[in-house]
Parts: C-alpha cells; sequence; structure tokens
C-alpha cells in the first residue's frame, strides 16, 4: 500500500508529464447520472490527471431566496437536494433558530435527528446501489434498491412524500409529522427486519472476493492529504481523519453512536465505512424512538425580525453542510449562501484517481459519494485589482457563447 | 393490431435525461426502473443509455443553460417515432425555482417547463412523482409510439 | 452422368439446408437474450422482462423505426459492418451443419477458428469509425483556457473501446482457440465430421428418422471437462458480457463500437450478437457432445438446440453474480485459463 503511495506522491510532482490523449464523460452518461463532465487525461489506461465540470446544474438558488419570507424560502431550501432534502430543510431552519434564539421543543429535536438518520440510510443505500452499479455487479446494486425501498416507506409514513418529507418547520416540526405509538412500532419492526437483512447483505459484499479485488487498493487518500483537500464526512473518515460534526452538535447530545474512522484510505475503506455507519444510525434511530420525550411539537411563538448574518453547520451523509444568511427589517432573507459537502470533497475526488485505471478511475469518483445539483458557480478574477466576483450561468452564456 | 404496433408494445426502450433539477425524481425514476419492487421490465420497458437506441427520453428537473444544447441534440439523435416524457413538477411547470422568487422577478437561469425546449407529449406531475405515477406515465406514452406509422 | 447429378442433388440439398438452419438459428437465436434477461432478474428478486421483449420484438421494433445516418468517419462504411458481422456469424454457423462438412474443408477448425477472429476485428472498425454524441463531441462548455492541458488529442469512447478491443483480441480469444483445439486432438483430425463420428459412432449411418445419441462425449472426459470450463469463459469473452465486457464497459464506454447503430442497424447488430451467442453454444454442443446441428434430422437438430441452452444460462448466472473486471485483473485470469487449455490439450492427446 505505502510503495503505490509513494508512487503516487512522485506521480504527482512529475510536472513534465506528456499525456496521450484525453476521454470525456457526461452530462448524459450512464455512471454519472447527473449532470456534471468528467475529463480524463490519460496514457493508455493509466489516468494521469482528471477535471471535473460541474457548472451544468446551476439554477441560481441562492439568488432566488433574496427577498423571501423566511418561512417560503424553507421551501426552496429543501429542494436543493433530493437526496439530502430534510437536511437542508433542517439546516435552514437552525440558523434562523440559532439567529434569533427560538426555542425548539426537545421531542421536535429527537424527530428531527430521526428523519435525518431515516435519509442517511436511505442515502448510502444509493450509494451502494451506485457504487456496485459502477463496478459493475447489478445483483448487489438491486438488492441496495430494494432495501433502501423499506427506509423510504417509513419517510412517506413520517412526512407524507418519499422524497420530500418537508418534516421541520421554524420552531419545531409540522405537527403531521409527529410520531404515533403505532408508527413508533412500526419503525422498530422495521428496524430489527431490515438490520437482519442489511447485515447479511453487507457480509456478502464484503467477502465475496472478486468484488473486493475491484475495490481494494486503488483510490488511495491520505489523512494528510484529507486533511489538505477539506474531504469532509465518510469520504474524509474512511482515510483516518476523525472529524464528524454530530459529535459537536447539540442535538446529538442525548444520543450514543461511535463515529466510524477507518485508516486505510482506498475505495473499499470508502464504501465499509458507509456500511458501517448506516448500523450507527439504527442505534441512534432506536435511541430516538424509545426515549421520544413527550410535550409539543412546535413552537410558534417567534417573529421574524432583523438578524445579523449567521451561520449553521451540519454534517450531511456525504460531510460538512454550511447554510447562512441574514434576515432584513421585514424578516425577508439576504444574502444566503450554502456550501454543500461535495464542493468541498471535489478536490479530493479530483486526486483520489490519478494513476488508476479509467474504470476505475470513475469508482473512485464515485466512492466519494458525488452530488452535484446543489450549488455551481463561476468566480471571475480580475488582474489588475485582485477582485474577485461571482457570474451567473446566463451572463456566460451570453458573454462567451456555446462552445459549438 | 398489426405487427408493427405489438412490437412497439412489447419493447420499450427508456432514456434517462437528467436536465437538472434536485435529483430526487432522478433517483425516483432510476429506483423505479431499477428496483426490484417496481420493476419495470416486467412490462416490457428496459433502460437504456443510448439515444440510437431510445424510444421514450425521459426527462426530469428543470433545464439548465448549459443543458439546452445537449436536450436538444440528444432529443434529434433520437430515431422515429419518439416520445417525451416531463417527469416531476420541475419540468412540468418549473416547480419552485421558477414560480417562487423573491426580489429577482424571475430566474433566467433555467428554462423552465421542458416544453420550452423540446415537444412534451407526457406530464407527471408531483415533487417527487410516485413510482407508480412514472410507470402510469410512460404507459400514457404508449399510444404516441403505436399510432405512429 | 451421374456426377452431373449427385452435384445437383448435393448442391440443393446444401441449400435447403442452408436456408432451414439459418431461418431456424435466427429465429431461436432471438429467444436467448429473453432467457439471459430472465435468469438474471430472477436471482435479482425481479419478474424480469417477457421472454420475448430483449429479442424478438425489440428486433422488430427497431425495424419499424425511422432510417437515420449514423454519425460515423465512413457512415457507409460503418452501415456496412453489422452486414458483414451477420454474414460472418451466420456462416460461422452454417459451418457447423453436416452438409457443410464436406465443402472445401469448410467444416474444420480453421473455418471456425478464421470466422471468429474475422468478427473479433469487426469490433475494431466499429469502435473507430463510430463518432457518438455522448464523449466529445457533447455541446458543453467544457474547455478553459487557463486549463493545465490544453490542446490535448480528445478521443471518442468508441476509439478507447477500440483500443481495449486489441488488446482483448491479443490475449483474451487465446483461451477460445485452445479450448476449440481439444475435441480436435482427442479426435486426431482437423474436420468436424471426425469430431463427431468419434463421440457418436451411429451418426452417419442413422436415418433421418433416428436418434443416433453419442456413444462417448469428450465432455465426460478429463480433458474434455476443462476444456469445456475453459470453453465457457471463453464463449464469454468472444461475447463480450461480463465479467469480461471491459471493451463495452457500460460505466465509461457505454456499449463501445455498437453506439451509433439505429433502427435497423441495431436490429442487425441484436441479430448478430444473438445469433453468434446461439453458434458459440451449438458449436459446443456439437464438439464436445458429438451432437450436431443437422437440420435432415429433426431428433438431433432439437437436441442441440435445447442443449444450446446450457452455455446461455450459465453465463447469465454468471454474469448477476460478477462485476466488470479490469485489464489488472483480465490478464492473470487469461493465462491461467490459457495455461489450463494447454493442459487440457496435452492430456487430449492420450484419449
Amino acid at each position: 500500500m505505502t510503495s503505490a503511495m509513494d508512487q503516487k506522491s512522485t506521480q504527482n510532482k512529475d510536472a513534465e508529464k506528456v499525456i496521450e490523449k484525453e476521454l470525456s464523460f457526461g452530462p448524459v452518461h450512464p455512471a454519472l447520472i447527473e449532470p456534471y463532465r468528467i475529463r480524463l487525461f490519460v496514457n493508455d489506461e493509466i489516468v494521469e490527471d482528471c477535471e471535473i465540470n460541474i457548472n451544468m446544474a446551476y439554477r441560481g438558488i441562492e439568488k432566488l431566496f433574496d427577498g423571501l419570507p423566511v418561512e417560503k424560502a424553507l421551501l426552496i431550501a429543501e429542494r436543493v437536494c433530493g437526496i439530502c432534502s430534510h437536511v437542508h430543510a433542517w439546516n435552514a431552519v437552525r440558523v434562523i433558530e440559532g439567529g434569533l434564539g427560538i426555542h425548539v421543543p426537545e421531542r421536535a429535536d429527537y424527530i428531527r435527528v430521526l428523519t435525518h438518520e431515516f435519509q442517511r440510510i436511505t442515502s448510502h443505500l444509493i450509494f451502494f446501489g451506485h457504487a456496485f452499479e459502477v463496478v459493475g455487479h447489478e445483483t448487489f446494486a438491486m438488492r441496495s434498491f430494494l432495501l433502501r425501498e423499506s427506509f423510504m416507506d417509513l419517510l412517506q409514513y413520517l412526512g407524507g412524500n418519499r422524497v420530500m418529507p418537508s418534516v421541520p418547520i421554524i420552531g419545531g416540526i409540522r405537527p403531521r409529522a409527529d410520531l404515533t405509538e403505532a408508527l413508533k412500532k412500526v419503525i422498530l419492526e422495521r428496524c430489527d427486519q431490515f438490520e437482519v437483512k442489511y447485515a447479511d447483505y453487507v457480509r456478502r459484499a464484503v467477502e465475496d472476493p472478486v468484488v473486493m479485488s475491484r475495490l481494494e487498493g486503488i483510490g488511495f487518500m491520505t489523512k494528510d492529504e484529507a486533511i489538505k483537500w477539506h474531504a469532509t464526512g465518510p469520504t474524509g473518515r474512511a482515510s483516518g481523519w476523525d472529524y464528524d460534526l454530530r459529535k459537536t452538535m447539540k442535538e446529538y447530545k442525548p444520543f450514543d453512536f461511535n463515529v466510524i474512522v477507518l485508516p486505510e484510505g482506498d475505495t473499499k475503506a470508502r464504501v465499509v465505512a458507509r456500511a458501517l455507519e448506516v448500523l450507527e444510525c439504527l442505534k441512534i434511530i432506536r435511541q430516538a424512538v424509545k426515549n421520544l420525550p413527550e410535550g409539543p411539537v412546535a413552537n410558534r411563538d417567534w417573529t421574524a425580525k432583523e438578524m445579523k448574518y449567521t451561520e449553521a453547520y451540519d454534517e450531511t451523509y456525504r460531510g460538512e453542510l454550511m447554510h447562512s444568511y441574514s434576515l432584513d427589517q421585514q424578516g425577508l432573507v439576504r444574502n444566503y449562501k450554502i456550501r454543500t459537502p461535495t464542493i468541498t470533497n471535489l478536490a479530493a475526488m479530483e486526486q483520489a484517481c490519478i494513476g488508476d485505471h479509467v474504470t476505475e478511475a470513475i469508482l473512485t469518483i464515485a466512492s466519494c459519494d458525488p452530488c452535484l445539483t446543489c450549488c455551481t458557480r463561476a468566480e471571475l478574477v480580475d488582474n489588475q485589482t485582485k477582485r474577485s466576483r461571482f457570474m451567473t450561468e446566463y451572463e456566460i452564456v451570453n458573454k462567451y457563447g456555446w462552445r459549438r | 393490431m398489426t405487427l408493427k404496433s405489438t412490437s412497439r408494445k412489447n419493447a420499450i426502450h427508456v432514456m434517462l435525461f437528467y436536465s437538472g433539477g434536485c435529483n430526487g425524481c432522478d433517483i425516483e425514476v432510476v429506483n423505479a426502473l431499477l428496483s426490484p419492487r417496481y420493476d419495470l421490465e416486467q412490462y416490457g420497458i428496459l433502460l437504456t443509455w443510448n439515444p440510437r437506441e431510445a424510444d421514450v427520453l425521459i426527462v426530469s428537473g428543470v433545464v439548465t443553460w448549459q443543458m439546452v444544447e445537449p436536450l436538444k441534440k440528444i432529443y434529434s439523435l433520437i430515431p422515429e417515432p419518439k416520445a417525451v416524457l416531463a417527469v416531476g413538477a420541475c419540468a412540468v411547470n418549473g416547480n419552485v425555482y421558477k414560480n417562487l422568487v423573491g426580489d429577482i422577478g424571475e430566474n433566467k437561469e433555467i428554462w423552465a417547463p421542458v416544453e420550452t425546449v423540446i415537444p412534451v407529449d407526457v406530464k407527471v406531475p408531483g415533487c417527487a412523482p410516485r413510482p407508480e405515477d412514472i410507470i402510469a406515465g410512460a404507459v400514457k406514452g404508449l399510444p404516441k409510439l403505436m399510432g405512429a406509422p | 452422368m451421374s456426377d452431373l447429378n449427385t452435384t445437383l442433388v448435393f448442391t440443393a440439398g446444401l441449400i435447403a439446408s442452408s436456408i432451414i438452419a439459418i431461418v431456424v438459428g435466427m429465429a431461436y437465436s432471438l429467444i436467448l437474450p429473453g432467457i439471459e434477461r430472465k435468469v438474471q432478474a430472477r436471482i435479482q428478486q425481479r419478474i424480469g422482462p417477457p421472454i420475448l421483449t430483449p429479442g424478438w420484438w425489440s428486433v422488430l421494433k427497431f425495424m419499424y423505426k425511422s432510417k437515420t445516418e449514423p454519425i460515423a468517419q465512413m457512415p457507409r462504411f460503418y452501415k456496412s459492418l453489422v452486414y458483414f458481422g451477420i454474414a460472418i456469424v451466420a456462416f460461422l454457423f452454417l459451418f457447423t451443419t453436416p452438409y457443410w462438412w464436406s465443402v472445401l474443408g469448410w467444416g474444420s477448425i480453421l473455418g471456425i477458428a478464421g470466422l471468429l477472429k474475422l468478427e473479433e476485428v469487426l469490433y475494431v472498425f466499429m469502435g473507430s469509425q463510430s463518432q457518438s454524441i455522448l464523449s466529445a463531441t457533447m455541446p458543453v462548455p467544457d474547455l478553459a483556457k487557463g486549463s493545465k492541458w490544453v490542446g490535448i488529442r480528445r478521443e471518442f469512447i468508441e476509439q478507447h473501446s477500440a483500443d481495449r478491443t486489441l488488446k482483448m483480441m491479443a490475449i483474451g480469444s487465446i483461451p477460445m482457440y485452445l479450448a476449440l483445439i481439444v475435441p480436435f486432438v482427442a479426435a486426431r483430425s482437423v474436420t468436424l465430421s471426425n469430431v463427431v463420428l468419434v463421440q457418436n459412432a451411429g451418426y452417419h449411418s442413422a436415418p433421418w428418422y433416428g436418434i443416433p445419441l453419442p456413444s462417448s462425449p469428450i465432455l465426460f472426459t478429463l480433458p474434455g471437462a476443462l476444456a469445456a470450463i475453459v470453453y465457457f469463459l471463453g464463449f464469454i469473452m468472444i461475447m463480450n458480457e461480463k465479467p469480461f465486457s471491459i471493451l463495452k464497459a457500460k460505466i465509461d464506454v457505454i456499449e463501445g463500437g455498437v453506439l451509433e447503430y439505429a433502427a435497423n442497424l441495431r436490429a442487425g447488430y441484436y441479430i448478430m450478437r444473438n445469433l453468434l451467442m446461439f453458434a458459440l453454444s451449438s458449436i459446443f454442443v456439437t464438439l464436445f457432445l458429438g451432437i450436431p446441428f443437422d437440420p435432415f434430422t429433426p431428433s438431433m437438430m432439437l437436441l442441440n438446440m435445447l442443449l444450446s441452452l446450457i452455455l446461455p444460462v450459465a453465463m447469465s448466472a454468471l454474469v448477476a453474480f460478477s462485476p466488470i473486471l479490469t485489464f489488472r485483473q483480465i490478464y492473470p485470469t487469461t493465462i491461467g485459463l490459457s495455461a489450463l487449455g494447454v493442459l487440457a490439450m496435452i492430456l487430449s492427446v492420450s484419449l
């Protein structure tokens, strides 16, 4: 393992590389379902450099928030991403709750955490499905999608929608999403059934020598590299970086869970780290259901007033998420900024796949779990004044036109 | 029922074009097509990633500026007869990205209904639509395919 | 005069048997992909497509689609490749039917091996011709002036697939050929008729309604069994299916050189692929079990068709349980398989 890493670091230093050809994939491609483009610079089969172009999904979301009442802004915040919809909605309300000091009932916090962990499980199972699809193993992908359905059902029971459960509102949760005794029983039952099937699934996947020979020994990233490239979330934790925001969040204080940290730092570690994390999620879900405190689920006693620029951080399924905005005198949203985990993981993806085969490079990128719908920006730097500003897609196309 | 329409009814190749929504519909479509629970293949609907092989183009999401040209190009590459399925509120009317705006008045970053870019035959509303709805939508596109010369 | 008469009768029989063989073979081969998909789907706990959908109905549907011009460097050449492919595969199949055994020595190891190699070369041509929209020419702004790499040759994914095809041709087909040779070595002959004769002594003298079952199939000897294993994996390599589908790996080169075939050409490609699958399975039954596809002996024809299901079903079961291997794993696998093939060949000398 060390020799491979040494080789890679020397390759990085070698600036006089000769590149034979460029292969470009996307934005319409079976391996990268989302609209982004990978440009691989290859010699024969070996990837020498990689460029990921994420501009295709720019929707101007941050601009939409400007001047909206906060309750309405929440609707957009949830639709930033369809895989991690709950955490965007939750983090958006955490900003104003932190900024204006709105008290959140304890029961609401528990149910928010519960939904968070539900979606973490579904997100990780999408990841397995996608990763095994990229490995080429359809059966494991199908098993993963089948397992995921049980938690999609739970999300539907809880919030009414499979994808957008809309659980949090400012000051609590939607009363519709309150847990009844019957639902509690269903959740615990489902968790038990799921755990048995899931453990069997993971055991079979990890013990399959042919599949693991594809995953092992590629896409190395050391701990220092992970920190240098800001690879947060399971991607960084699989490289031995013990960094999980959940340990510092007050919502997670009552729960007892472990942070999965693996020292290997290859593609297999990134898959296994997520696989083990799902079991920790189940732990949290059981605790949340069993220790659910009684009381109201929403605190309606608040008014939107002027708020300074406030930030909120959350540990999403892919890494660290930041939401921040301020409110003006009328209580309208200003200066919304979102930094999604994939933005911070991009550099890690680009670097980790250097030195592998083309097929494996795409697997490495998939193993970092990209979710690029969230944010895209173009930065324009003026060389004279050294100042930069963001350009919108509209401006770019108007100014530079289409390539062809 | 001629041999032509029977063959078109029994083998439908769908292609997913994800033009920049929020991932929700996209995952639902791939999930509905793939997962054993809503197995679309049992109805003779097969997933492909090649416009040359496809009959039905499923477009999910608002069309962002950079995806306009690829969408037009890929639509033009599908051999006739073809049908287009707009899946999700974004593809049908622009959803929050088009209709819920603050000060800027109009979101110029997106081409909101897919209809403004390519002709749409079937619309499946919902944010995100249920897998059952998507399957029903795929079936709604059939008469156009079967009736074509 | 009698010479001419025998020639005429023989030619008439040859033509009749060829027509029956091609029609029956093609019709039957288009059922195989449905069975293949169904087996995979059942393994994945799904219901799966109707048996006729991936084969028959798809081909018919593509026939009824409007013709479109492929995007290729030389479109007419690219279009002709699929017809060449069908012709090559059809002759490969015909050479194993008894009437062709005596024609110019084509019913021998030379005919089979030569045509198989030609079939592989087609993929190189297809890959170098096709220029699909899905890679380099996708109209998105992705080139930056300030990029680290400027002015590098942009390649289509199909061309990369053609590179991989060359590698697979060099190493991937060796196990198949080694396994093909084993029955011929065991029969001490290069012609198919002798291979069948050794295993199925009663075949040549049986009447058309007889059921001459093989007495000593090579499959049930040690070298034959080894060779059958090697043949099975070589069959997957020639078919470019998982785990050896690197030249049309869905995750990077999508489908490889056949990406641009649309409408009737795609129907042609489907026919070519499925007929090749049936031809190779049928050759397996002929060589290793001594049951040839004889259009004028219905019992043998039906038996051959039935036993031809073994390889596709086994293949689809393997496909469902295996990932795509990269060249990192394909090289050692092929070397090991070739060694096994050589061992089988050496052992078969003693038969």
